[in-house]
């Protein structure tokens, strides 16, 4: 994702709650300190559909204001 | 070469503090510099001692530690290893592990950041390891022998401080392991029946060397009763074969570590090296119906899909991908034990010899004194 936003690309990346330090830290390590990060409840792996989908559904209001913000 | 004065000039390079030993190491732990271990602490004389086997510039990075991808320069990596409590001429071996780690097949940023407990296994050959006295017999793996103790420790201390494998941030270990704080062996080559893992690697015999590898702690293998290969193969076949390994789902290179008795009685049987890995990748297998319902479906029908989308629930799973794959080596003393060391998996283990500026292979420990 950092190569894509240095490529000038939108990109963002969907993290858990519990790893949002980690993301956070990361994006800075890899020179994109505004590297959108979509933040969800944790785990993202082990999840049924149902949970998948409530995960889904929290971080695409997030990611559609992360392509708006960059397309304005 | 630069110097140590004029780099201990540069801001932020020295700390100060009240020299009382509960004082020192209250400011550390405080500063999240230490392992949760008392530390030595590492003045300017201290660290310049450590340098004193030292062959490289002091203030040019060696590798980057990742998940930071921080400068892990000799100045900085000799700090730690002061407070690990390291001799200068294990210095040597420090760097060169940090070398091996940063090697792409090990994978050293997933390694550091992953939910698994795995750590870096250090296992040294050659006879430097010797001489600077890692033990390789009785209690290999465990505590009371200073170089073990305090080589995997500097190696740990440099991944959290200068890599900033901080748990909770870079270090996302959801319960860690103990061989974190060091995992740090010899091979017993006197009593191997077999070359040493060196050798076998292709390099010469009077080399040093170590190879690195992601490892979980050891899991014991206790057989009293077998006397044939067979026997005791079967029983590590067991220890092998455990459905929650990563090696079962990401392959890797898992390790052996025969007790020298265990080797013996596998050796005098007719067994190579080469043959104990084939007869163990045949039979360390777990049936896919051992595993959950929903590990079938979801990783080994989609995930594994290439050999186990319309798998029989009879199919073995192999515990590692190529017979080779498996790293066998022998250390420890007297007793019917071995270990078997599960590795994170999505990764490989990297070996290298230690060498001289010059490219020569250092043959004594000593070839690396300064001056």
């Amino acid at each position: 994702m950092a190569q894509l936003t240095k490529r000038g690309l939108i990109a963002a990346v969907v993290c858990s709650d519990t790893f949002m330090k980690l993301g956070t830290a990361q994006a800075k390590v890899f020179g994109v300190p505004d590297l959108p990060l979509l933040k969800i409840q944790h785990p993202l792996g082990g999840l049924n559909m149902d949970k998948v989908v409530e995960r889904a559904s929290v971080a695409l209001p997030q990611l559609l204001k992360v392509v708006k913000e960059k397309q304005s | 070469m630069s110097s140590l004065a004029s780099m201990l000039q540069t801001p932020g390079a020295m700390v100060e503090c009240d020299d009382d030993p509960e004082a020192v190491f209250e400011y550390l732990c405080a500063k999240g510099w230490s392992d949760g271990l008392p530390v030595i602490p590492p003045t300017p004389e201290r660290v310049e001692r450590m340098l004193s086997f030292c062959d490289r510039d002091f203030d040019k990075p060696v590798v980057k530690i990742p998940p930071r991808f921080g400068a892990a320069t000799p100045i900085r990596v000799a700090a730690n290893a002061v407070m690990a409590g390291c001799k200068p001429e294990y210095f040597p071996l420090v760097l060169l592990a940090l070398e091996a780690l940063a090697e792409e097949p090990y994978n050293l940023y997933g390694t550091q950041a992953t939910t698994h407990p795995c750590t870096p296994m250090l296992i040294f050959n050659g006879p430097v390891a010797r001489e600077v006295g890692i033990n390789s017999g009785h209690n290999a793996m465990g505590n009371y022998f200073r170089a073990n103790a305090v080589i995997g420790r500097a190696v740990r201390l440099s991944l959290v401080n200068i890599g900033a494998a901080i748990p909770g941030t870079g270090d996302m270990a959801t319960a860690g392991t103990p061989a974190k704080f060091t995992f740090c062996v010899a091979e017993n080559e006197d009593n191997s029946p077999w070359e040493p893992l060196h050798v076998e690697l292709g390099l010469p015999k009077d080399a040093s060397a170590v190879t690195v590898v992601a490892a979980e702690s050891p899991h014991n293998v206790n057989d009293h009763e077998s006397i044939t290969p067979e026997g005791i193969l079967t029983m590590v076949a067991g220890t092998m074969a455990n459905t929650g390994s990563n090696n079962a789902y990401y392959a890797g290179q898992p390790v052996l570590a025969f007790g020298p008795e265990h080797a013996a009685t596998v050796a005098k049987g007719g067994m190579t090296k080469a043959q104990v890995k084939e007869w163990l990748w045949e039979r360390a297998t777990i049936p896919l119906s051992k595993f959950s319902q929903e590990g079938i479906d979801r990783r080994f029908r989609r995930k594994l899909a290439e050999q186990f989308a319309n798998a029989p629930l009879d199919t073995p799973v192999h515990m590692w991908a190529k017979p080779e794959d498996l790293i066998v080596i022998v250390t420890g003393g007297a007793g019917k034990h071995s270990q078997y060391v599960p590795t994170f998996g999505n990764t490989r283990s990297v070996t290298r010899a230690l060498k001289r500026e010059d490219g020569e292979l250092v043959r004594s420990i000593q070839e690396l004194k300064r001056g």
